[in-house]
C-alpha cells in the first residue's frame, strides 16, 4: 500500500506534501514531485495537504496508472525534505487537463 | 540478529535525519503491550497528537515504524506505548529495550489527531482501542483541547481487562496531579472503558455501543450531534472504518489539518 502523485502535480508542485511525511519519501523532479512506493508508510496525512489534489491511495482506481511513473522516477529523482516555493505560474496551472505530456524528466 | 542498542555505536552510524535517544523507563503491561519513556532532542518540536518514526538498527540496517507520541507537546522526555510482535521486525526486539539502551526517532513528527484539525465545539470524543490510546494520552494532557472543549471523553476498547490498566493509570494520575489540575479542569475527563473478550461491566466493541446507543446511554449524553460533538479516532483498520462510518451517518464530516471539520483519523497506526 502507497499513496501516489498524479497528473496535477505537474508545472505546480506546491511541495506542501514535503512538510507533513513522516519517512521523506518524496522525490523532485524539475516539474513534478513523486512518491517513493518502497519508502511510503501508508499514513495518508499528505494527501489532504495537496492544493492541486494530486496525492491518491493507490486503492482509487485513477492511481493504478501512476504508480509505474513514481516507482520510476523515484529511482531516478533526488530526494526533498523541505517546503518549498511552489512554481511561479502554479496557480495557472492548477486543474489544466492534458499536463502529462508537459511531464519534465529532469531531475530538480 | 544483531540489535544495535548501545548510545555510542549507534550514534557512530545513525542514518542521516534521524535522532539517537535514550531509554529511560520501561513498562510491560501485559504479554503483548508495553509502555516506555526516553529523552527528547533538543529542538524537537511536535503537536499533542502527532506521531513519529521509531526504530532499530537491526542486522546492520534501520527498521522503522510509526508511533504516536503519548506524551503532551509540553513534556521534557517523550513516551511511547507498543505492542509485542513475536515475529514484528521491529516490536519483537523494541520489547527487549532497557533503560540505558538508545532508540534511533526519525526528526519530523506529524499526524492528523491534532486540535488544529478539528472545528471548535462542545464536547471531544477520542475513540480508541489497543495501543490506539497513545495519541490521546498526549490530547487529554494538553491544555489547548481543554480551552477548546467543554467536555473530553476517551473511550479505550480492548479485548482483555489487563490491557486496559495503562488507560485508566493515567487517567487517575491526570486526575490526582496538582500541577495540570492548575493549569486545566481536569474533571472535564472522562473514561470509557469496554472489553471484547472477558467479563467486564461494558463489554463489545465500541462501534456496536455506539451504533446501539449504549455508550451514550452509559456516559449520559444526548446522541452524537455534528453541531457541537467532535471525534479523533485510532484503532485498528476494521475499527477506523466502521467508526468513521457511523460517525458520517451522524452527519459528522472528516477534517484534516488543512481543512479542519468534526472528525480525524489516525491512518499511519497499525496495531
Amino acid at each position: 500500500m502507497t499513496f501516489v502523485v498524479t497528473e496535477n502535480c505537474i508545472r505546480c508542485k506546491y511541495t506542501d506534501c514535503v512538510e507533513v511525511c513522516p519517512v521523506d519519501c518524496f522525490y523532485e523532479g524539475e516539474n513534478m514531485l513523486v512518491i517513493n512506493p518502497d519508502e511510503c508508510i501508508d499514513c495518508g496525512v499528505c494527501e489532504p495537504e495537496c492544493p492541486a489534489e494530486a496525492i491518491l491511495p493507490d486503492t482509487d482506481p485513477e492511481a493504478q496508472k501512476w504508480l509505474d511513473l513514481n516507482a520510476k522516477y523515484a529511482a531516478l529523482w533526488p530526494v526533498i525534505t523541505e517546503k518549498i516555493d511552489a512554481l511561479p505560474d502554479a496557480e495557472d496551472w492548477n486543474g489544466v487537463e492534458g499536463k502529462l505530456e508537459q511531464l519534465s524528466e529532469k531531475a530538480a | 540478529m544483531n540489535v544495535m542498542t548501545r548510545p555510542e555505536e549507534l550514534e557512530a552510524c545513525a542514518p542521516a535525519g534521524t535522532f539517537v535517544e535514550r531509554v529511560t523507563e520501561v513498562t510491560h503491561y501485559t504479554d503483548r503491550l508495553f509502555h516506555f519513556h526516553m529523552t527528547r532532542p533538543s529542538g524537537f518540536r511536535f503537536r499533542s497528537g502527532e506521531f513519529v518514526m521509531i526504530g532499530l538498527m537491526i542486522g546492520g540496517k534501520p527498521v522503522f515504524r510509526a508511533y504516536s507520541i503519548a506524551s503532551p507537546s509540553w513534556s521534557e522526555d517523550l513516551e511511547f506505548f507498543s505492542i509485542k510482535v513475536p515475529d514484528g521486525p521491529l516490536t519483537s526486539h523494541l520489547q527487549k529495550i532497557q533503560p540505558g539502551d538508545a532508540v534511533l526517532m526519525r526528526k519530523k513528527a506529524t499526524g492528523t489527531l491534532v486540535n488544529d484539525a478539528l472545528v471548535p465545539g462542545k464536547r471531544l470524543y477520542m475513540f480508541s482501542t489497543g495501543t490506539g490510546i497513545a495519541p490521546f494520552a498526549s490530547v487529554i494532557r494538553d491544555p489547548e483541547t481543554y480551552d477548546k472543549f467543554d467536555e473530553l471523553i476517551l473511550t479505550h476498547s480492548c479485548r482483555e481487562v489487563a490491557e486496559l490498566k495503562y488507560g485508566q493509570d493515567l487517567v487517575a494520575s491526570i486526575r490526582d496531579d496538582e500541577m495540570l489540575n492548575e493549569f486545566f479542569d481536569t474533571s472535564k475527563l472522562k473514561l470509557y472503558n469496554s472489553v471484547t473478550r472477558e467479563d467486564y461491566p461494558y463489554r463489545g466493541r465500541i462501534t456496536d455501543l455506539i451504533d446501539k446507543g449504549k455508550l451514550f446511554d452509559d456516559l449520559g449524553v444526548p446522541p452524537l450531534d455534528p453541531a457541537i460533538d467532535r471525534a479523533m479516532i485510532c484503532g485498528s483498520a476494521a475499527m477506523l472504518k466502521d467508526t468513521k462510518a457511523l460517525l458520517e451517518k451522524a452527519g459528522l464530516m472528516e477534517g484534516a489539518n488543512n481543512r479542519p471539520a468534526e472528525f480525524v483519523i489516525e491512518r499511519a497506526f497499525a496495531g
